[in-house]
């Protein structure tokens, strides 16, 4: 057998095409990841026993399964409760739910290092809670945690070619078309491989980028 | 909707069968990645732009690209270069191979972390390299390891389940074939995730153990205000009376 490099860049453009689906879909799960653990930290910090004892057990949960399993879970499991939804409903679902914990436990990390003066501060000039959290602890929060979310966006990009699995005919399930019709699964794998590290390549750049911005705005 | 509870009794043993194969292959995994990335770490310490560059090169390749497709890189390519191995050779190498990109960065990370000044101090009063890497480095790099090393190895863990998809007979292998004969999705990934999520609470486990055994000077924790936990902190156990 040999490499046979025109399988391997006659699927590009196909590939790059599927990858819309990925991009799309990994954009949709950051928005939701990030708001669901910002709502999960808040909820968390208001210390009410049963609720935060529920939150644990969940995050242990998601932190302790596969999310091949969590995407399961949701693409077969949920019918069985009722919950009838399609491959891309039940992998946003699982993949967002996934990173809203990973986000969320980044954040609580966060929070330990902002300087309990400022609470005391804003306190004082009478700031009322959601004050308090939406100019001075988020803010500070999200700069803090920026190298982790752009790391959670690639983690979510790379989650996207698990969907593959549950049917959804993104980047690695063309890859798979494609491959099993010419029987040349390698070259066009390798092909997938390739947008995916591209891909993450842009993210990885513009997360560094930001960063230093971010960074020289802290003076 | 019922539970049939017989889904999960009446196969059982495959079950089993599935998690002893998970755990034995994130053991052998854990191995293998971690002895490569001892390796790739110290070799990005080697004179020169090239091994940094090769090193930080590997790493960006296998944080990029997802496990599975690099599964399938390795279980369609190895045949390429003449080689046919078992799936599950295939998959734990691939798991092992990924992982030792992640511990290679906890590892460069930790070596970094070690102030300078300590291997000069070392060398100075005449202790050899090797002697100072084991007397002096290693001491504090094991220490600060442990914690995002365990971090890696239950990613790694759970990657596992990936290994499904080429035919590995672990876990989520045996629960899927089990979910094909039975139809029952809930009883079977009721009974998987109870398997890997005890399995991952044994990880931890064991890690926190040997953490504390490392460290023994007692952690310093930062203590709020009562004001500012009322937003810094999540604890919401042991509240300040």
């Amino acid at each position: 057998m040999s490499f046979q490099w025109s399988a391997f860049t006659g699927v590009l453009p196909l590939l790059l095409r599927a990858a819309m689906l990925n991009l799309e879909l990994a954009a949709v799960i950051m928005v939701l990841a990030v708001a669901g653990s910002t709502g999960l930290t808040v909820l968390r910090s208001l210390k009410v026993s049963p609720v935060n004892t529920a939150v644990d057990l969940v995050i242990s949960f998601v932190r302790g399964t596969p999310l091949l399993i969590q995407i399961f879970v949701c693409f077969y499991g949920l019918p069985a409760i009722g919950l009838n939804l399609s491959p891309i409903a039940a992998g946003v679902l699982a993949i967002a739910a996934n990173s809203t914990v990973f986000l969320g436990e980044a954040m609580r990390a966060g929070l330990g290092t902002i300087n309990p003066g400022q609470i005391e501060a804003a306190t004082a000039l009478a700031l009322r809670a959601p004050v308090i959290w939406l100019r001075v602890v988020l803010p500070q929060l999200f700069r803090q945690i920026l190298p982790i979310l752009t790391a959670e966006l690639t983690i979510i990009v790379k989650g996207t070619a698990l969907l593959s699995v549950i049917t959804v005919v993104e980047v690695l399930r063309t890859a798979q078309q494609v491959g099993s019709a010419t029987y040349r699964p390698f070259e066009v794998i390798l092909a997938a491989g390739l947008v995916f590290l591209c891909i993450n390549l842009v993210i990885g750049t513009a997360g560094r980028i930001a960063e230093a911005r971010l960074a020289v705005g802290r003076g | 909707m019922n539970f049939d509870t017989s889904v999960i009794t009446g196969h059982l043993p495959q079950f089993i069968e599935g998690i002893g194969l998970t755990a034995e292959i994130t053991v052998v995994a854990f191995l293998l990645g971690y002895a490569a990335a001892i390796l790739l770490a110290m070799a990005a310490l080697l004179p020169g732009r090239a091994p940094g560059l090769l090193v930080s090169g590997y790493v960006t390749l296998f944080r990029s690209v997802p496990f599975i497709i690099t599964l399938f890189i390795v279980y369609y390519g190895l045949p390429f270069a003449g080689l046919r191995l078992p799936a599950y050779a295939v998959g734990t190498v691939a798991l092992g191979l990924n992982a030792a990109a992640y511990y290679t960065e906890v590892i460069r990370a930790a070596l970094l972390a070690v102030p300078r000044g300590q291997m000069d101090a070392a060398r100075a009063i005449g202790l050899s390299f090797p002697r100072a890497m084991h007397l002096v480095l290693a001491p504090q790099v094991f220490r600060t390891v442990v914690p995002p090393s365990t971090s890696v190895t239950l990613s790694m863990m759970k990657d596992s389940a990936v290994l499904s998809s080429i035919t590995v007979p672990e876990l989520t292998y045996q629960g899927l074939l089990v979910q094909g004969d039975t139809f029952a999705p809930v009883e079977v990934f009721v009974a998987v995730t109870l398997l890997y999520w005890g399995l991952a609470l044994l990880i931890a486990g064991v890690a926190r153990r040997l953490e504390r055994r490392l460290s023994r000077t007692h952690a310093r924790t930062q203590r709020f205000s009562p004001l500012a936990a009322k937003y810094l902190s999540l604890e919401w156990r042991d509240r300040p009376a």
